[in-house]
């Protein structure tokens, strides 16, 4: 099967593009998928994690995947992230060290993750910020992460990728998962199956909410994630299903396919110089 | 009851975990596994951060937030009690805490509610 990909950015209909790919190449099992980039004329290096993870659920079904006909300077992007590298492309180097390089994790991978932000994060904006807003940008990060590692059940793994933009001093990170969707989570939950993506999304996103059931209790990280981005001015998406969330423009339905897993954009906004203290007359000894 | 033994026990995350990164709810069980005991046998105890440099609401869920469903929140403030953390993860604490405090109260309140408002219980 030949399937033609347009201009992906980090918007819906980029997202789109994806699930329209996964919805075309589902079916495929041990067939060969040719990806043609002819007509992808811009491609945010980021979103190679969440087309990383439908390439991954592709090729899960004994499918070939080739990547072809790719322009040059998206070529440039691609291999100066590691991305077409998996794909038979030769690396090159990012002598601007402005990339986080592709890379993809097993669940229990936390501690390597932590190594790769650690390796990764240092000279992209992060010291120079203020300590405590490049500790909670980390932690943010950290959060989404590990957000995938509890609910995603994602056999594949977790796919990150991301691009650091020093005059804009912006760093985008993406995470994306292939696994079982934010919806199917929250349905199983609440026992009620008629919760679309989109309620699912933004139930999610209510600070107190989990999946999550018996002693240990949840729904701080993506509230966290959300209060984070609104006072660093930050953006933040999250995906999956046919649910597409953007900060400060709600929800919105992906309209004709369903991006399978989940992903989680964020952009920090690194020339960011705020607290992130709490107000003085909370301490450590009346926190409980 | 147990009468509360007064000589505080310092427990050292980095010490449990052997990192300087609590960014696991796994780490953040272990570092439960150690104080609760404690806590049962009306310990005194201070959980010291020193040395940690990342912890996100997973671990501290795990570590701490879990004691609010095992015992009340009166004795977990008479015996608990943190130190070496920074301001950001104060913070953070201070979100899972008040979380966790609700999560053990009202869980069936506010699903109750969510389900109310999705309106097409099945």
């Amino acid at each position: 099967m030949i399937h033609k990909l347009g201009t992906i950015r980090s918007t819906r209909e980029g997202f789109e593009r994806l699930a329209q790919l996964w919805s075309e190449a589902a079916p495929l099992f041990s067939r060969g998928l040719e990806l043609d980039l002819s007509e992808c004329d811009f491609f945010d290096a980021n979103m190679a994690a969440p087309l990383g993870a439908v390439l991954a659920l592709i090729a899960d079904k004994f499918n070939r995947i080739e990547i072809v006909r790719v322009r040059p300077a998206i070529e440039s992007v691609l291999r100066r992230n590691g991305f077409l590298t998996n794909y038979g492309y030769r690396p090159e180097e990012d002598a601007g060290r402005t990339s986080l390089p592709f890379a993809r994790f097993q669940l229990d991978d936390e501690r390597l993750f932590a190594d790769y932000l650690k390796r990764q994060l240092a000279g992209k904006g992060i010291p120079r910020m203020t300590e405590g807003v490049g500790k909670v940008s980390q932690q943010s990060i950290f959060e989404v992460f590990q957000n995938a590692v509890t609910h995603s059940e994602s056999r594949l793994g977790i796919f990150v990728c991301g691009q650091f933009y020093p005059h804009e001093q912006r760093l985008n990170i993406t995470i994306a998962d292939a696994g079982v969707g934010i919806r199917d989570k929250v349905r199983v939950y609440l026992r009620n199956g008629q919760v679309s993506s989109e309620e699912a999304i933004r139930w999610a996103l209510q600070g107190g909410n989990t999946t999550r059931t018996g002693p240990r209790p949840g729904g701080v990280g993506l509230k966290f994630l959300h209060d984070f981005v609104e006072r660093n001015r930050g953006k933040m998406q999250m995906v999956s299903g046919d649910g597409f969330y953007e900060y400060g423009n709600g929800c919105d339905t992906l309209r004709q396919a369903e991006l399978p897993g989940a992903t989680v954009n964020l952009e920090i906004n690194t020339a960011d110089t705020q607290s992130y203290r709490l107000s003085s007359e909370v301490t450590a000894q009346n926190i409980f | 009851m147990p009468e509360t033994i007064t000589q505080e026990i310092i427990v050292r995350v980095f010490d449990i975990i052997g990192s300087s990164l609590g960014v696991s709810s796994d780490d953040g069980q272990k570092v439960h596994d150690k104080i609760a005991p404690l806590l049962r046998e009306g310990q005194k105890v201070s959980l010291s951060f020193d040395r940690i440099e990342t912890i996100i609401s997973a671990f501290l869920n795990a570590a701490i937030g879990q004691l609010y469903g095992e015992f009340p929140e009166e004795k977990i403030r008479e015996l608990f009690n943190v130190k070496d953390m920074s301001p950001e993860d104060l913070a953070l604490l201070k979100r899972v805490v008040d979380n966790a405090k609700l999560y053990f109260k009202n869980r069936p309140q506010f699903d109750q509610a969510w389900q109310e408002e999705l309106g097409r219980e099945e």
